[in-house]
């Protein structure tokens, strides 16, 4: 079943972070004015992030020079030898045509820079096609790409403050670090600036507070959360105030139920 | 007579007004009025003020149902309701993900001053192109012990399924 849905309402972080999180396998369709993109995603990974109809076809690897148009023919002869089942990626490393390394990295800065340009959209339609895959003579990279990774960058050349205002409305908001963040934050390198507000993260101290702290302006701390936010490290929470308590009232906690009461409750229900 | 509370809170066209009818024994009390903003859009009538619905529990005890809109502008209201109030169901429309942002809003308002039970019923689930329960958990940024459970808000077992669901959240922090 598609997910749809436009990226103006559920960004392209958002989705990006259900990607990962969710371990999906599938396409994502994204379609804004005249643009189109298509990204193929395996168990959480970006496998390829075409932005024209052209950025799907094997020729890719002799544009990006990674392949000689004769070692491409080779490896195309080699697929339809094998049959089904077989991808040009792995033809390609299995006959040594290229390196690992001389295969992956072109190719992955190609798709990467493919995403970035997508968080530059204001809006547009998204489905996701679950369990769609690429065509076995589709140039995928080796090794999928971690898109946790994808979203700290993308977020970085973010600098509207309208999207960045969705998920932070206000400097007066306390940032804690997520339970279990750790095995995402090993992926993820840091820029010096952005260390510098990592750092400062106690689940205490506000945007405003850490703002002061380190030196740099409200907007650029929001920005640096956003990017830790959008790629689940950390919560933003607005910082705890006291409820007005009128005369007698305890502190504010829910009311504590008595057990027997909640049973009754559960037993009619259940009759009903 | 004792009365307890639990309040239904979600989006505009969750689903709220249609949850509470499939399980309440009164005729639900609905102050449905056109809508004079961007409701509009959506659904001819919508929920601008509450719904309020009734299950008698026993002689002694009676549970209230009020299900309140989600536009910003009721943040009073929920002020209001959230007071001793036993639990909270969060409606979504799994079919519009334009409505997360709305939903994690209301989410945040009811559970980050009070440490609210709740429970997110992951409603239309009977409808194609809804999300999943899981998919929505991740949309909404929910950790994994919060319920999100799939939900039918006209199929009475489904609400039922939900409020029990919800009474066994508020059941593990009752006191004896």
């Amino acid at each position: 079943m598609a997910l749809v849905g436009n990226i103006r309402d559920f960004g392209l972080s958002d989705f990006l972070y259900l990607v990962d999180r969710g371990y999906k396998t599938g396409g994502l369709h994204l379609a804004y004015k005249q643009e189109t993109a298509l990204l193929f995603f395996e168990k959480g990974k970006l496998l390829l992030a075409a932005r024209r109809p052209e950025d799907q076809q094997p020729d890719l690897l002799v544009r990006l020079g990674i392949l000689s148009a004769s070692q491409l023919a080779q490896a195309r002869a080699s697929l339809a030898a094998r049959g089904n089942g077989a991808t040009l990626t792995e033809v390609i490393i299995d006959e040594s045509l290229v390196s690992p390394e001389q295969f992956q990295g072109p190719l992955q800065s190609f798709n990467e820079e493919a995403v970035y340009g997508l968080f530059g959209w204001p809006e547009g339609e998204f489905r996701f096609e679950q369990n769609q895959r690429p065509a076995p003579d589709a140039p995928v990279v080796p090794t999928p790409i971690s898109v946790d990774h994808l979203i700290m960058e993308g977020v970085r050349r973010i600098d509207e403050w309208g999207r960045i205002k969705d998920r932070i409305p206000s400097t007066d908001m306390v940032v804690r670090f997520l339970e279990q963040p750790g095995a995402k934050t090993r992926g993820i390198k840091l820029a010096a600036e952005e260390w510098r507000v990592f750092a400062r993260i106690n689940g205490r101290d506000t945007l405003a507070e850490i703002a002061q702290k380190t030196n740099i302006s409200e907007f650029d701390v929001c920005r640096i959360v956003y990017g830790f936010l959008t790629a689940g490290l950390v919560d933003v929470q607005k910082k705890p105030k006291p409820l007005p308590l009128k005369p007698g009232m305890a502190a504010a906690e829910p009311p504590r139920v008595k057990r027997s009461l909640v049973n009754r409750i559960i037993n009619r229900i259940k009759s009903m | 007579m004792q009365t307890v509370k639990m309040v239904v809170s979600g989006a505009v066209n969750a689903g709220k007004t249609e949850f509470i009818k499939a399980i309440s024994e009164i005729e639900v009390v609905s102050t449905e009025r056109r809508a004079t903003d961007d409701t509009k859009m959506i659904k001819k009538e919508t929920t601008v003020a509450m719904d309020f619905g009734r299950i008698a529990i026993a002689d002694d005890l009676v549970l209230h149902l009020f299900g309140t809109p989600g536009q910003k502008r009721f943040d009073f209201m929920w002020e209001i309701l959230s007071e001793g109030m036993l639990g909270l169901v969060i409606l979504v429309d799994s079919t519009r993900p334009e409505t997360f942002r709305e939903t994690n809003r209301i989410i945040d308002f009811f559970v980050s001053y009070r440490d609210t039970p709740y429970v997110i019923a992951a409603n239309k689930q009977d409808r194609p192109n809804a999300w999943s329960p899981e998919e929505l958990r991740l949309a909404l940024r929910q950790p994994p012990h919060t319920k999100v459970l799939p939900c039918v808000a006209s199929d009475r077992e489904s609400v039922k399924n939900v409020l029990l669901e919800l009474l066994y959240v508020i059941q593990e922090r009752s006191e004896e």
